[in-house]
């Protein structure tokens, strides 16, 4: 019995820490208090407790060098403001934006020309798209061949030649960009 | 003047078939000649135009369709061959202790060619199939309806070209801050055109200018009796006729 008390009281290290025992004189107190069936311990610290009065701090030790505190007064001089723009909120109901989209269902909703029973398509109304632009959908290869066939007509090459010369160029290395690195389809990639 | 479900039907319907088991919704009709509403009669509007279960994916792809078929990107960024200079070699290749480089204006360089950029101009377009568009007119206008956000005038005429009057028309009726005035002409009234003149959110379109975005941007949608008889006309036949399949092809370049 005693060296069963001995041994437990020897390790009592850690218990005794978190439940010290004051005004405990006697071995059999301390050996009550280390194993008693009629006690149990009670949890009484949860970690949702300490979260919730406030963001747990991490790095503890650590040193935040950067500065913390919000915006750094820069003022060139004491009068002047500072040089930013004052804040104009876009007009949404301009012409522009209030028709937008205007006429792009006149294919189906426009009359029909009676001899031919044609309409009027979407794509004849891009008066701001590059005429060979209008109805284009593909990749900077297919869209440059195009321009090129249309702009070659009107004398480019005489007008702009540093510009021609710069399409043909680029023409030129995209074809053996797509047809010597590329596996894939060419309308696979841009 | 309470028309009848059959006479409504012929006269407004331009001559169309009522659909068996659908029944058509029937609509006041008002004036535009005071600030009050005064109610001239009802008339039937064609259920598989103003009735159909509004897709709200279909409106959704229309209007994504508008906002990026005419869409072109105009941004664009210089290759390392396009960038000026750059074609002598900066240093030998041996002996300095310094990298190794070939041009001052390869992309690894500061200043140097941007290697997979934007190239301009990078179209967008594209063309939504026929009948999703045909859809999303018909989900709109019903969406429309049904959310009381649809009102239907005998007539765009009003008495002053005053743009208060207007204003107090609208706040009257309950229409919302921003009001889309449908007519079947494309030349509207002196009056209503002046009186419109002034506020960006009150517009006149005629019928082929009607779609899907502009219906969404305005609260409310008033049609004209001209204009209703028009826009079913217009989409029933879409909806009906024969050579459907040659309507609804793909879009051709070239083609028009």
């Amino acid at each position: 019995m005693t060296s069963l008390l001995g041994s437990m009281i020897s390790t009592l290290g850690m218990a005794l820490r978190y439940r010290p025992l004051i005004g405990v004189s006697s071995q059999v107190s301390k050996a009550n208090a280390l194993f008693n069936p009629e006690l149990t311990t009670v949890r009484f610290r949860y970690h949702a407790d300490k979260v919730a009065k406030g963001p747990v701090p991490r790095r503890h030790g650590y040193e935040e060098k950067l500065f913390q505190s919000g915006l750094l007064p820069r003022k060139v001089s004491v009068d002047k403001a500072l040089p930013m723009p004052t804040y104009k909120p876009k007009n949404s109901w301009n012409e522009k934006r209030a028709l937008f989209g205007q006429n792009d269902y006149i294919d189906i909703l426009g009359p029909s020309n009676e001899i031919s029973q044609k309409t009027l398509h979407p794509t004849q109304l891009l008066y701001h798209v590059p005429p060979w632009l209008r109805g284009v959908q593909g990749n900077e290869y297919q869209v440059l061949l195009r321009r090129r066939k249309f702009v070659q007509k009107k004398g480019y090459a005489l007008g702009h030649p540093t510009k021609w010369a710069t399409l043909n160029t680029r023409i030129k290395k995209l074809y053996t960009y797509l047809n010597h690195k590329t596996k894939s389809p060419f309308w696979k990639h841009s | 003047m309470i028309l009848s479900l059959y006479g409504a039907w012929q006269k407004n319907c331009g001559g169309a078939f009522p659909p068996k088991f659908k029944a058509p919704r029937q609509v006041w009709v008002s004036n535009m000649d005071t600030v009050e509403e005064e109610k001239l009669g009802l008339i039937d509007l064609h259920p598989e135009v103003f009735a159909e279960r509004p897709r709200v994916d279909i409106i959704h792809e229309n209007v994504r369709w508008q906002q990026l078929y005419r869409h072109v990107s105009y941004a664009n960024t210089k290759m390392r061959y396009e960038v000026r200079g750059g074609g002598k070699k900066p240093r030998q290749q041996k002996g300095s202790g310094r990298s190794r480089h070939g041009s001052i204006r390869s992309p690894i360089w500061r200043g140097g060619g941007i290697v997979h950029g934007p190239r301009s101009p990078t179209p967008y377009f594209y063309m939504l199939g026929f009948n999703t568009r045909l859809n999303g007119l018909r989900s709109t206008l019903s969406a429309k309806l049904a959310q009381d956000d649809l009102h239907i005038v005998d007539s765009l005429d009003i008495p002053t070209d005053d743009p208060s009057y207007l204003e107090k028309l609208v706040e009257e009726r309950g229409w919302g801050p921003a009001v889309l005035f449908v007519d079947d002409n494309d030349i509207m009234p002196l009056n209503i055109t002046a009186a419109s003149d002034s506020h960006g959110h009150y517009n006149l379109m005629p019928v082929y200018g009607l779609n899907v975005y502009s219906m969404l941007k305005h609260h409310t949608l008033v049609l004209t009796l001209a204009a209703v008889e028009r826009l079913e006309e217009r989409l029933l036949f879409h909806l009906n006729r024969n050579d459907a399949a040659s309507a609804g092809q793909k879009y051709k370049l070239d083609s028009v």
